[in-house]
């Protein structure tokens, strides 16, 4: 059986504020120890307190500006914590450090974890968790990576049930009795169970978020990397004071004044971004390829979007459905070479879509123009281009078509760091 | 209103309602000298509230508004090169030419430092700028201090302003940033907060047409899929409009009829389903 407390706010607010401490009696609470106990307790419940703002706090007390455990209560979360997400946590261990509350288990946060951890081990050994849980390998191998979690957690909490503290039973620092093999190295994705390989690489892709700690690319996080993709040229009106000009014509005139404007700088920076936008492999990426999309929409004056399915063929497609409006491939060579080709695929086919004069899958698509012909003419029109693969990099050696294509465009991961590197080089002169 | 300029201790304004947590952080963010970085709904209060502060200490507010191209100089002086290259030329000022100080202006920040009286100085919506602009503005509040490079003087602050910072970034500010200031979420009052609020603003409101349109709020704030959910701000603008209509019962609201659903939603999308919602509920 579960014993998990669950708080709720009110209540730990009313306890609180129901009792009037006075300074002496909060002292006697508040000695030393359990001061710096409360402060690991929040730093181990992933609070990113600082010891900085825990001094602060100090400080407070010593100035005498903390008369109450109610004042402790609000002042401590303003000066400790900086983010609402973290109040609930914080008003949990409040209750148990200062109100005897039972100690509320991070149900949701740890299992999580313990679950991927789980998911990663059994895509690295599969017979060996198996063994380990007493289950039948077969009988897994038919569930999704999310069905997968989903009974790693049921399992975590039926054993949590048995054994209390039981929270070490399967850990990531190898004290676990399935430990971390570390000689399988991509066993899966080597000897392919190619039923699984798709589901395989979802996970594996979200295994790599959770372990970067970066959590998903977000429009911030976007924005954030693709701000130095700029170029500022003047525009407008001539409106802007040119302060050196002006200094040097009123010299040139024997101090006659002279006041010289100019136009102020503007971003027109021109942008194609082209997406894939086609086929179950590019499913589980549609979340980040969105925010990508949503932020050029945003950012880039001078974009153009348009589709694709896998590769390109003889079109990409200006509208999402990829029926309506057609832009020919040759068309893009009375472009301005300056633009920025961005494009966002996963790169992953079979390999004769991409080199067969009729690869394509779709039967309309016969101009007899292998792909991979058109890509190099695409990467030679525009030389500022980019691939971003929102596949992991570390799989990319195991997918042919991803090695072929990123010999034609300089190929990056769609991750924060890709995404720097990927300015960089579209940026370099 | 209790005011004690004595302690510099804030205690609420006539137009703001306080609740004693949000008080205690105030205080001790004064005390300790920190700058307090409010977030939370649009509409809840957070500029409201150094206007407050300022006039429950009877103190000037210095609002710097953060624009997105904003750069940190801008917000602490201006060197005034074109009067002064006028000048030079005409000579027809009282302004000494070849002292440039003359020609600097002080910016938002540098008029709080500049300034004899301890003020408040209210930093809005800092999330629009860079997080570059974030980080050097930090830094100059928390040395209370900036160099004029033109003169090579340093500008000190005589009296240390109340520093207010607001945010409607739902991402985080900076690490460092956070460490120097104090933090709290105003949360979306509740419906009894909400009363004490309107009943401020409206000292002779009816009863009934308070209650009908508290109720309806919350119920209007319950819709899937709104943007931009109507807050205090929306509902105070909002019985405005309803007591200046002559025509209005508060009896109507509860039936399910609402008027002026364009001073709650402000956002087409918000509106087209607003509508919707509230009308097919008219029909049961």
């Amino acid at each position: 059986m579960l014993k998990f407390i669950f708080v709720s706010w009110w209540r730990i607010y009313f306890s609180i504020k129901s009792t009037k401490f006075i300074t002496k009696k909060l002292k006697l609470y508040l000695n030393e120890q359990m001061f710096i106990d409360f402060f690991y307790s929040l730093k181990n419940a992933g609070i990113p307190v600082s010891p900085t703002s825990f001094l602060t706090l100090q400080k407070a007390l010593d100035m005498r500006l903390i008369n109450s455990l109610g004042e402790f209560y609000t002042s401590a979360r303003a000066i400790l914590v900086k983010s609402e997400r973290y109040f609930d946590v914080y008003d949990q261990i409040f209750a148990y450090r200062f109100e005897g509350v039972e100690m509320p288990e991070y149900e949701g946060i740890e299992i999580d974890d313990i679950s991927m951890a789980m998911l990663e081990e059994w895509l690295k050994d599969p017979q060996a968790l198996a063994h380990a849980l007493d289950i039948d390998e077969t009988e897994l191998n038919q569930l999704t990576p999310d069905e997968l979690i989903e009974y790693f957690k049921a399992r975590l909490r039926d054993q949590r049930g048995r054994h209390y503290g039981g929270a070490t039973w399967i850990g990531t620092g190898g004290t676990s009795p399935v430990g971390h093999s570390g000689h399988h190295p991509g066993g899966m994705r080597v000897g392919g169970v190619s039923r699984n390989k798709s589901a395989v690489k979802v996970a594996l892709e979200r295994r790599y978020k959770d372990y970067s700690q970066k959590g998903p690319l977000t429009h911030e996080l976007i924005s954030e990397a693709l701000k130095r993709l700029r170029n500022m040229i003047p525009v407008g009106p001539e409106d802007k004071v040119d302060i050196d000009k002006t200094i040097y014509q009123t010299m040139k005139n024997c101090g006659e004044i002279e006041i010289v404007f100019s136009r102020s700088l503007k971003d027109r920076l021109k942008v194609i971004l082209a997406i894939d936008n086609g086929g179950w492999s590019m499913d589980p990426y549609i979340p980040v390829v969105q925010t990508l999309f949503d932020y050029a929409r945003d950012q880039f004056k001078d974009l153009k979007t348009c589709f694709f399915h896998n590769t390109v063929y003889d079109v990409l497609w200006e509208d999402p459905e990829r029926s309506n409006k057609p832009l020919s491939v040759e068309n893009f060579a009375t472009f301005d070479p300056q633009t920025r080709l961005i494009v966002v695929g996963d790169a992953s086919m079979a390999p004769y879509e991409l080199m067969a004069a009729d690869g394509s899958i779709y039967v309309k698509e016969r101009s007899g123009k292998p792909s991979i012909g058109q890509l190099k003419f695409l990467a030679q029109i525009f030389p500022h281009c980019a691939w971003l693969n929102p596949v992991s990099s570390q799989m990319w050696d195991y997918t042919p078509t991803i090695n072929t294509i990123s010999q034609i465009f300089p190929m990056f991961e769609l991750s924060l760091d890709g995404l720097e590197e990927a300015v960089r080089h579209l940026m370099a002169q | 209103m209790a005011r004690n300029t004595l302690n510099e201790k804030f205690s609420g304004a006539t137009r703001y309602v306080l609740d004693d947590e949000l008080a205690g952080i105030v205080n001790v963010s004064m005390a300790l000298e920190m700058p307090l970085l409010l977030k939370g709904e649009p509409g809840t209060g957070k500029t409201m509230l150094s206007h407050a502060i300022a006039e429950s200490l009877a103190m000037t507010l210095i609002v710097l508004n953060v624009k997105s191209s904003m750069k940190l100089v801008d917000a602490l002086y201006q060197y005034d090169t074109l009067t002064r290259l006028n000048d030079s030329r005409f000579g027809d000022s009282s302004r000494d030419v070849s002292n440039i100080e003359d020609y600097i202006k002080m910016g938002k920040i540098g008029q709080a430092f500049a300034s004899e009286k301890r003020t408040v100085l209210l930093i809005d919506e800092i999330d629009k700028a860079d997080t570059d602009f974030q980080d050097d503005m930090l830094d100059v509040l928390d040395q209370m201090e900036f160099d004029i490079i033109e003169i090579d003087k340093t500008v000190r602050a005589k009296r240390r302003p109340v520093i207010i910072i607001t945010s409607n970034a739902k991402k985080d500010l900076s690490d460092p940033f956070l460490g120097r200031c104090s933090f709290h979420h105003i949360a979306f009052p509740d419906p009894k907060m909400m009363r004490k609020i309107i009943a401020v603003h409206f000292p002779d409101i009816d009863s009934n047409l308070m209650e009908n349109a508290v109720s309806t709020l919350y119920r209007l704030r319950e819709i899937d899929n709104i943007e931009k959910k109507p807050a205090t701000r929306e509902l105070l603008n909002w019985i405005r409009a309803l007591k200046s209509d002559p025509d209005f019962k508060p009896k109507t609201l509860a039936k399910g009829n609402i008027p002026y659903l364009g001073v709650l939603f402000k956002k087409s999308q918000d509106y087209k389903r607003a509508v919707e919602a509230t009308s097919s509920s008219r029909i049961f």
